[in-house]
């Protein structure tokens, strides 16, 4: 049926089998959007809780006169940025590792890579408090080998913690994506680049970074998004520095009822996510050689 | 023992028989024709089908229950109309009054509910389940307190709120990550009067602000849930908090743990029972027979027994034993002259703020 004409004057072609899904992530994605930018500019009855079309600046002069929001989505960016940065630079010699390792050794990497993924979110923090705790893993052998004549406190709760994490929840994408691009690069080039003089680091900046930046983009935009959006392992691990900003829209929506003020802190901390995610686009870019492999696929 | 005092054999032993007369009928059964079934939206921990067992064998109806994951889901549930299936819900005490301002509650009628009769006074009396008219929207069948939960091995005096803001304690305390709550036991740390705990002025609220953020550095964290405070105990990361007695419960057999309950106020939580507006008439009398048992004697025994709440009457306080009674914090009633219900300010958005930039400072 591809490629014949369905009516006349117009034909069904391979593209045309990404409508549906393009329709549902349009349906998915701009519609919740426009319903957030609808309410934000609503009022709420208090007294009967209720929404009330309207046309009030109120949500929007509340988010630019409240320094803490602006603090909060700062934090968020800042987070995702840490991690998608951390990640990127743990994870290239990991995928780089898989990618040069035999047929076996890749299946027992990945298996590795993928466990903990499979633990839920939950498990994984509990796990973490029993490794960081003052009476945990650490700490125990800390005082054990007599390192340390009292617990370790800043390794449980603190914003170290939350960092540490959330770059060990996210490392997998990170590496699955620079591990298929590694996967993909012609060997010979490397192999070309060292017979010609260079170093093993100008090798993997002059080649294997540039061909594989399709894969560093996707996973610093994937993993800055997840870091960026997460809010169990701030409040669970992060101790007194683990507000984020999801978790006081949660609040807003919740509790205060202040739907307006909760749809304009979504929609800014969406527009500052995004404009970090474009910037980091563009910065990927930058690297020597990138622009090409990453423009090679347009006409 | 007297043998008035019901143990936990005899409660079992209780419930068996009454599962029991469900199977085999009882023949003084209500006759409840047009609804066999009941829907009642409620928190796990307060509708084990256990404690219901005994009105569905009274009543030859089937009780089944929705568990709820917040009073806020609850609240949009209603609002929305997407719990039409709820037959009973379960507003709080202190949240009842945006049930009744939003309409989703059916008014009652209190001569269907002779056992809100043997409701202790203060219960009995409140206004927070009434509108403007004086008409009753929700009925209070379930209370307990939030103590301060403190091991009993690392403090010399039972602690206060004020223990909360000892540097002494640094890196052993945690309180509750809700504004409410916090925002209001600073305010009594403070020596503001707990009638006025939960209506701040902004000069108020500013002083608490101060107070908590002075505080954060003494904190170990704020804790999220009680299975998440329970967990701090356990490991030792914290030796006191603002609590439910949830982790007294848990850890009492494994370690020295004790349940404070401070003069300046002691922080209540009562649940209440209420009928949605939109319940269908012919499901009414089986709606107001399951309030009286929600009042009554084999719910409350029951619950006491097993879930270690007390109910919002006195219809089982004496057959329960003096440590029983201690437990669910019935044995010295003067103890409700002291309670304090959260009731959520009008400016509930400001307390956010405060509290969201006192985590962000």
């Amino acid at each position: 049926m591809i490629g014949r004409p369905l009516f006349s004057g117009f034909a069904l072609g391979r593209t045309h089998l990404a409508i549906p899904v393009a329709l549902v992530l349009v349906l998915g994605c701009i519609v919740p959007l426009g319903v957030l930018v609808v309410f934000s500019v609503f009022e709420v009855d208090f007294d009967a809780f209720v929404l009330m079309p309207a046309l009030s600046p109120r949500a929007w002069s509340d988010l630019f006169h409240t320094w803490s929001f602006w603090v909060l989505i700062g934090k968020a960016v800042i987070s995702g940025a840490a991690a998608a940065l951390t990640t990127s630079i743990l994870g290239y010699p990991i995928a780089l590792a898989l990618a040069s390792a035999p047929l076996n050794w890749k299946g027992i990497g990945t298996v590795v890579l993928l466990t903990p993924l499979y633990t839920g979110e939950i498990v994984r923090i509990y796990a973490w408090r029993i490794v960081l705790g003052s009476e945990g893993l650490i700490n125990t052998l800390l005082l054990d080998l007599h390192i340390v004549a009292s617990p370790v406190k800043w390794l449980l709760f603190t914003p170290f913690t939350t960092a540490l994490v959330l770059t060990y929840n996210n490392l997998p994408y990170m590496v699955l994506a620079i591990w298929v691009s590694a996967e993909m690069v012609d060997k010979r080039l490397i192999e070309a680049a060292r017979d010609l003089g260079a170093r093993p680091l100008d090798a993997f900046f002059k080649v294997t970074l540039p061909l594989t930046t399709p894969g560093l983009a996707a996973g610093v935009f994937a993993v800055f998004a997840l870091a960026a959006g997460e809010m169990l392992t701030p409040s669970l691990l992060g101790g007194t520095s683990g507000q984020t900003a999801m978790a006081m829209i949660d609040n807003l929506f919740g509790t205060a009822f202040d739907w307006p003020l909760a749809s304009a802190l979504a929609l800014a901390l969406l527009a500052a996510l995004f404009l970090t995610a474009v910037a980091l686009g563009f910065c990927l870019t930058r690297f020597k050689g990138a622009r090409a492999v990453i423009g090679r696929g347009r006409a | 023992m007297t043998s008035a005092h019901l143990n936990r054999r005899q409660m079992l032993g209780t419930l068996a028989a009454g599962a029991g007369l469900t199977l085999l009928g009882s023949p003084n059964r209500p006759a409840f024709a047009a609804a066999k079934e009941l829907v009642w939206a409620t928190w796990d921990s307060n509708g084990h089908p256990e404690y219901v067992s005994p009105f569905e064998a009274k009543t030859g109806s089937k009780v089944k229950l929705s568990y709820l994951s917040s009073e806020d889901a609850q609240f949009a549930a209603l609002k929305t109309g997407s719990a039409s299936d709820w037959d009973i819900v379960n507003p709080s005490l202190n949240g009842s009054w945006r049930y009744i301002k939003a309409g989703v509650l059916k008014s009652l009628d209190l001569t269907k509910l002779p056992g809100t009769a043997n409701m202790y006074d203060v219960f009995k009396t409140t206004d927070k389940v009434k509108d403007d008219k004086g008409a009753t929207f929700a009925i209070p069948y379930l209370w307990g307190l939030n103590p301060i939960v403190y091991r009993s091995d690392k403090y010399d005096v039972e602690p206060t709120y004020s223990t909360l803001f000892d540097p002494k304690y640094k890196g052993q305390l945690a309180m509750r990550d809700y504004a409410l709550e916090s925002i209001s036991l600073t305010a009594l740390h403070l020596g503001i009067p707990r009638d006025k705990a939960f209506t701040l002025s902004a000069d108020e609220l500013a002083e608490c602000k101060k107070a908590l953020i002075a505080q954060k550095p003494i904190l170990r964290t704020y804790w999220q849930t009680i299975g998440d405070l329970t967990n701090l105990f356990a490991t030792g990361e914290v030796t006191c908090a603002f609590s439910w007695r949830v982790p007294y419960d848990a850890l009492k057999d494994k370690m020295k743990v004790a349940m404070a309950k401070p003069k300046a106020g002691i922080m209540g939580w009562c649940d209440c029972f209420g009928i949605p507006a939109s319940l269908a008439d012919d499901k009414l009398d089986l709606a107001y027979a399951f309030g009286n048992y929600l009042l009554g004697p084999d719910y409350a025994a029951a619950i006491a027994e097993i879930g270690n709440y007390a109910t919002s009457t006195n219809v089982v306080r004496d057959k329960l034993t003096k440590e029983k009674q201690e437990a669910i914090f019935i044995d010295d009633l003067s103890i409700m002259k002291n309670f304090m219900w959260p009731v959520a300010p009008p400016n509930y958005s400001d307390w956010l703020k405060v509290w969201n930039e006192v985590k962000a400072a």
